[in-house]
């Protein structure tokens, strides 16, 4: 099986998912702009990191994606067919193309259950009778996954596991229904850094052999490259910068991206002496963002006059990268801007 | 050798009792810290880091069966200390600790500035409560936060603000040293650094020393002068963190120093296979042996500390020859 990677398997347009805040449960008060525009287009078998700070909305975009939150206006569009018009079992049978891997295994596990129960119940739940075909496919995961010897995990309760095996566990689940799409909810912030990379990379590993589509949500930068191709970085409930990784890496173009990229710690000793260069001001407040492009009151770079009072559009630079900045409008390359 | 040591401890036992058996979380556990440097403790989760931080300031749970060594502050074996004594000349007033998450543990119906002021007043270092709000005052300034927010509650504040209050209530006393358990790492990037930049301000404007906890070998390069590597209740290697980020020794090190992702570098990272022992009933050679590659015949017996060139301290016997590292 191979896929064409220049079809689009999922698309949103102008996607919005708001929040209603209500005083004293019935008068309004306003809307928490959680996802807030978003446009991309995921192709098949790609791996995406989706970057960002806690509280910017990438989990609510995680889950508007998945459908667990409907959203508020603008569609999604899976393998062509438009999301929201689908049926409520349109809505299940989208469901099962896609699967969640949570961020913290042990929160995620039920534990009452034994590995076998946790790793058969989504086939159970989506019809899959024959018990000879759940077991074999419940043992293909487990060995993708490097669990094995298979019979000394199936009787266990989540707790006797250790954490990196909770997590290949919560992988495993999202993998039984051989799914298209997989939203990974920081799969790896809860573990040790010496299993991290375990689990990226075993992970990784069955993204490219099952030629899965991923999309992987972190706000640590310095892991996005050993795991994905392309980066989406969200800022104030919105994408503001879409790119190749090295290249993103190499030359952010977005102030926000520049500013991420700055404030991480690298294992060197000649740090003791510096500063870093943070931002000042903290993130914007989702119910009452600011006018114009959200960043504008924390940028060094702000065009008064314009930043503050237009929101900026996507402009698309060479190398396959789009940015919402100002600063970019007109311009060729990210290099075009030096900062 | 005229050496000003701030805290020496020496030969640190803390065993909990369990169900399971007996946890060796803190097993002979030795180091000194010079006057005016930082320290950083590093290793994974249950390798005793945290037990570490709690049994020099003496703050332990109910079912210690173990609690011995030597650990001298100032010159002073503050091991000998009575409970009372301990409690009202040495904890927050030479040794302050921030504990893990104590920014979500804030009281939410008593404003921060009160909460700041109050280690102040229970240990009687100023007259009244104006006198402590005015510390508490100074005390916020030193961290960053503007005046204004005295007034405020916690839930007014972001995260990392509240952070930053956490560090103001444990710098009020004007303590020797504070102990900052894992200060960064339920934060943000941005914030990460934020906080980071507080301290190495603090650092370079006040005499204070930190001893830092945690998992993260890149922040924690932010301010250490030294840097202390443990795995599974023991400190396997200590040295002065400039040549230990560059070239580290002990094999958990390096295989540790690899598996932290950069940006620019283009090697595949590392990892290391298999599990920490568990600490109940650990192995009697060297801890690490199960997991090493460079294990041989001398591992089966726990390795003493060798010093080596620059006065590093590394528990391996790769090092057993005057510092040279053995190949067998």
């Amino acid at each position: 099986m191979s896929v064409n990677k220049n079809e689009v398997l999922l698309e949103a347009h102008d996607l919005r998912t708001w929040f209603e805040i209500k005083k004293w449960g019935f008068l309004h008060v306003g809307f928490v702009r959680a996802v807030d525009g978003v446009n991309f287009k995921l192709h098949r078998g790609e791996s995406i990191s989706l970057v960002g700070e806690s509280g910017c909305g990438k989990s609510s975009l995680a889950k508007t994606i998945i459908g667990i939150n409907r959203p508020t206006d603008g569609e999604l569009v899976f393998e062509g067919k438009s999301i929201k018009a689908a049926s409520d079992g349109g809505m299940s049978e989208y469901k099962s193309e896609v699967g969640f891997v949570q961020q913290d295994p042990y929160g995620a596990l039920p534990p009452f259950m034994t590995i076998q129960r946790i790793l058969e119940e989504p086939m159970i739940v989506n019809g899959i009778k024959d018990k000879a075909e759940r077991q074999s496919r419940l043992e293909e995961v487990m060995t993708e996954l490097k669990l094995t010897p298979i019979v000394d995990f199936l009787d266990k309760y989540p707790h006797m596991l250790s954490g990196g095996q909770q997590q290949r566990i919560v992988i495993a689940r999202s993998l039984v229904l051989n799914p298209k799409l997989i939203m990974a909810d920081e799969p790896v912030s809860m573990l040790d850094a010496s299993v991290r990379v375990e689990i990226l990379e075993l992970f990784r590993k069955i993204q490219s052999k099952r030629e899965l589509a991923i999309i992987y949500i972190t706000h640590d930068l310095s892991t996005v490259r050993y795991f994905s191709e392309r980066i989406w970085v969200m800022y104030g409930g919105k994408i503001v910068e879409q790119s190749p990784v090295r290249e993103l890496l190499l030359e952010p173009a977005h102030p926000y991206t520049r500013a991420l990229l700055a404030a991480i710690s690298e294992p060197d000793a000649s740090n003791i002496d510096k500063f870093k260069k943070v931002p000042p001001g903290e993130p914007p407040s989702l119910l009452n963002p600011p006018a114009g492009c959200r960043f504008h009151p924390r940028c060094e770079y702000m065009i008064a006059g314009l930043c503050d009072k237009k929101e900026p559009p996507d402009f698309e630079l060479a190398d396959n990268r789009i940015t919402a900045c100002w600063l970019f409008k007109d311009k060729e390359d990210a290099s075009d801007v030096a900062i | 050798m005229a050496q000003d040591n701030l805290l020496v401890v020496e030969n640190m036992h803390l065993y909990f009792k369990t169900r399971n058996g007996i946890v060796q979380a803190v097993d002979n556990v030795s180091f000194n810290l010079e006057r005016g440097k930082s320290m950083v403790i590093v290793g994974e989760s249950g390798c005793g880091k945290t037990s570490l931080g709690r049994a020099i300031l003496r703050l332990l749970p109910e079912n210690v069966c173990r609690y011995d060594g030597r650990c001298l502050l100032n010159g002073e074996d503050i091991m000998e200390l009575s409970d009372e004594d301990f409690r009202k000349k040495i904890r927050w007033k030479k040794a302050a600790l921030v504990p893990q998450s104590s920014m979500n543990s804030l009281n939410p119906v008593i404003k921060v500035s009160e909460q700041v002021a109050e280690p102040v007043l229970l240990h009687s270092l100023v007259d009244d409560k104006d006198e402590a709000l005015k510390r508490a005052a100074a005390a916020f300034k030193k961290v960053g936060i503007p005046v204004d927010f005295l007034g405020r509650y916690p839930f007014e504040l972001s995260g990392g603000m509240r952070q930053r209050v956490a560090i103001a209530t444990s710098l009020i006393t004007d303590p020797d040293f504070i102990v900052l358990d894992e200060p960064t790492s339920a934060l943000d990037v941005l914030t990460q650094a934020n906080i980071m930049n507080v301290l190495t301000r603090l650092k370079q404007q006040i005499d204070i020393s930190f001893i830092l906890i945690t998992h993260d070998v890149s922040t924690s390069s932010e301010i250490a002068d030294m840097a202390a590597i443990m795995y599974a209740g023991q400190i396997v290697e200590f040295t002065d963190a400039r040549t230990f980020f560059g070239k580290p020794l002990h094999p958990y090190s390096e295989r540790l120093m690899e598996s932290v992702p950069t940006l620019e570098a283009d090697d595949k990272l590392g990892y290391i296979p298999g599990q920490p022992p568990s600490l109940i009933n650990p192995p009697t050679g060297c801890r690490f042996a199960d997991r090493c590659n460079e294990r041989f015949e001398l591992c089966s017996q726990d390795p003493p500390e060798f010093v080596v060139e620059g006065g590093r301290m590394v528990k391996c016997w790769l090092y057993k020859e005057s510092g040279e590292r053995y190949v067998s």
